[in-house]
């Protein structure tokens, strides 16, 4: 069997990683299989006989640690989460995993029965370490990492705490074997002595790796942050700017590149859900924009409240889009809509300051007004009007709350 | 100047503002719209810079900024709580007009609270604000439609809410409703008292009490929602 390090020396073989789907215990064989280009049940058979033979475990625990998991997610379609299913969510590898111990334990003391001389004496504690070391390392895995940085929970600590206890009592257990017990109480405490001498020289140290690893993360997290916004603002802000330097003559082209650009940052930095098209106040923020974009016309909106998209609304919508071009090609700026959408239904109010229209005067096969306003809103159960102001004209649609009772938004 | 001006004589205006090229500009547009109503005595580009020289010079109306460096980091609120009770040269308060690119419900509903009259968008022409800035030192409100449109939101009254006493602090009636909605409509002052039958100065009473109710009113959407939600 080659060792993992000729394993990554061969020129075509993928890098070993441990793939989240098809795996029995922790992938551990699988990804060996897949790396290798050998079938799983081979793999996994060999790696059972090297297990009964001793340095299986530790060449599993060990391939286990140093190989990386797979990213994402297995597959789409399937079931639960291999990772949830592995540490206790789902029984099966665990049940496995438990079985294979103990009868590996039974054939051990037959053995021993026997007459064979499998230095159980060795073996067991090797066994202890190997699971010790199972339950402390799984932390390591990817899925569980972030948590255990974020620093949640108590039960990673109780995970962590069990397999440093349960590995120190396996390597006790090996170093001692020839030792009387009256001995070992010594031994045991010149250990502890140790190791706490050792935790309090690293505990410093660890705690600044662990420091500096979360700020690092944060500082990737905001250079990531700055790189998106710089590539936003190169890809519209800048460019915008440019465009409106070379045609600085041109004052209404320069004035609609900076609303619409002011319309596109503004989006980007205050917008959201807000502005989702399948809401009222989305669809109408759209049509403002593209009648903007079309006739270089300042155009306010205000509203109040919102409503989702239905087939009124979208009625309203389109005759709305039409009032506004009617305003924006007739009238004069400002411009102004106001739609309020409550309970009783949707009002909404496009008002210009130009000359103003006669109805009775539009021709009759000009569909524009006549159809594509009062005709839609009519056809909706709502209704539409026009009147003139002083200065301007200002169309007035409403449209009544939908039949059945709206989500509330 | 005289320290007891005369009526007649131009509103002395601070304009305080963190963009040199922004104060420049509405210092110039303002110069060429109303010259002989309007003075600018001065400018700030920073909260303490701003405290300082309204305090000197007492003003008339400082247009202020929402955002802007110094002070305890809250910009345009810090000025204006730095500024509390300083009369202008008149004797009047010194009146706050907020000016904003961000439209961002929080920032306006603060600068509001913290006693500003009136909030309009930097994108206003120079002729509209020069009516708001002489609106502003007579002590009237300025709202623009976006305002209106927020005001309505918050105090439900698009949602059918309407004060049953005019003293009631957490709804308006039925009349600033009216007024609320032809502003959020893009009406102007005179606009709206002749569309409702009322003087201009009815109409600039209803405002200035719409203004009051959003100072003082603790409706809780006023202080809570506006901070999740945007103006825009």
């Amino acid at each position: 069997m080659p060792t993992p390090y000729e394993a990554t020396l061969g020129p075509s073989a993928p890098r070993m990683i441990r793939p989240l789907a098809g795996r029995r215990v922790a992938g551990v064989c699988a990804g060996l299989a897949d790396h290798l280009g050998w079938p799983v049940r081979a793999v996994r058979l060999g790696m059972i006989a090297l297990i009964v033979l001793g340095p299986g475990v530790v060449a599993y625990v060990m391939l286990w640690a140093l190989t990386p998991e797979a990213e994402g997610s297995a597959d789409p379609a399937g079931g639960p989460d291999p990772v949830a299913e592995r540490l206790g969510g789902g029984d099966g590898p665990a049940l496995v995993l438990l079985g294979a111990i103990v009868g590996l334990l039974g054939l051990a003391w037959i053995g021993q029965r026997s007459g064979l001389d499998l230095r159980l004496g060795v073996l067991l504690p090797l066994f202890v370490i190997a699971v010790g070391a199972v339950i402390g390392l799984s932390q390591l895995d990817a899925a569980r990492r972030n948590q255990w940085l974020a620093g949640s929970g108590w039960q990673t600590a109780i995970r962590l705490g069990l397999g440093v206890v349960v590995t120190a009592g396996g390597i006790l257990a090996l170093v001692t074997r020839d030792i009387p017990i009256s001995q070992t109480w010594d031994i045991v405490v010149a250990v502890l002595v140790v190791l706490l001498g050792a935790a309090l020289l690293v505990a410093p140290w660890g705690v600044r790796v662990m420091a500096e690893l979360r700020s690092e993360q944060a500082a990737r997290a905001r250079a990531d942050e700055r790189a998106d916004m710089a590539a936003h603002l190169h890809d519209s802000v800048l460019q915008t700017l440019a465009l409106i330097q070379r045609q600085s003559g041109d004052a209404a082209r320069v004035a609609t590149l900076a609303r619409a650009q002011e319309r596109e940052l503004r989006t980007w930095l205050y917008g959201g859900g807000a502005s989702a098209p399948t809401s009222l106040s989305g669809a109408l923020a759209e049509v403002i924009g593209d009648v903007e974009g079309a006739h270089g016309i300042p155009v306010d909106l205000v509203m109040t409240g919102d409503r989702d998209m239905d087939d009124g609304a979208q009625a309203l919508v389109r005759a709305l889009r039409e009032a506004l071009a009617n305003a924006v090609r007739h009238g004069s700026p400002p411009v102004s809509v106001y739609i309020e959408a409550g309970r009783s239904g949707v009002e909404a109010f496009v008002r210009d300051h130009g000359p103003g229209i006669d109805l009775d005067a539009i021709p009759v096969d000009r569909l524009g007004v006549r159809e594509s306003i009062i005709g839609r809103m009519t056809r909706h159960g709502g209704t539409a009007s026009v009147r003139r102001l002083q200065p301007g004209t200002e169309w007035t649609l409403t449209l009544p709350p939908p039949k059945e009772p709206a989500h509330e938004t | 100047m005289k320290p007891e001006a005369a009526p007649q004589d131009p509103i002395r205006v601070v304009v305080v503002d963190d963009h040199r090229m922004f104060r420049t500009g509405v210092k110039a547009e303002l110069m060429e719209v109303a010259a002989g109503r309007l003075e600018i005595i001065g400018e700030a580009a920073d909260v303490d810079a701003a405290i300082a020289i309204i305090r000197r010079e007492l003003p008339d109306v400082v247009l202020l900024d929402v955002h802007l460096p110094g002070g305890n980091g809250r910009g345009g609120v810090d000025v204006l709580a730095g500024c509390v009770a300083v009369d202008s040269r008149r004797g009047r308060p010194v009146r706050f007009l907020a000016l904003s690119v961000s439209d961002a419900a929080e920032d306006v509903i603060q600068v509001i609270r913290a006693g500003a009259r009136g909030y309009v968008t930097k994108t206003i022409t120079g002729t509209d604000l020069a009516t708001a800035v002489c609106r502003v030192a007579d002590g009237d409100a300025v709202f623009s439609p976006r305002l209106a449109g927020f005001v309505l939101d918050a105090f439900g009254s698009a949602a059918g809410e309407i004060a049953e006493v005019d003293e009631e602090l957490d709804r308006l009636s039925a009349r600033e409703r009216e007024v609320m909605r032809l502003i959020a409509r893009g009406y102007q002052y005179k606009e709206v008292a002749r569309e409702l039958f009322i003087s201009i100065k009815t109409v600039e009473t209803h405002v200035s009490s719409v203004l009051r109710k959003l100072q003082l009113s603790s409706r809780h959407e006023l202080t809570a929602w506006a901070m999740g939600r945007k103006l825009v």
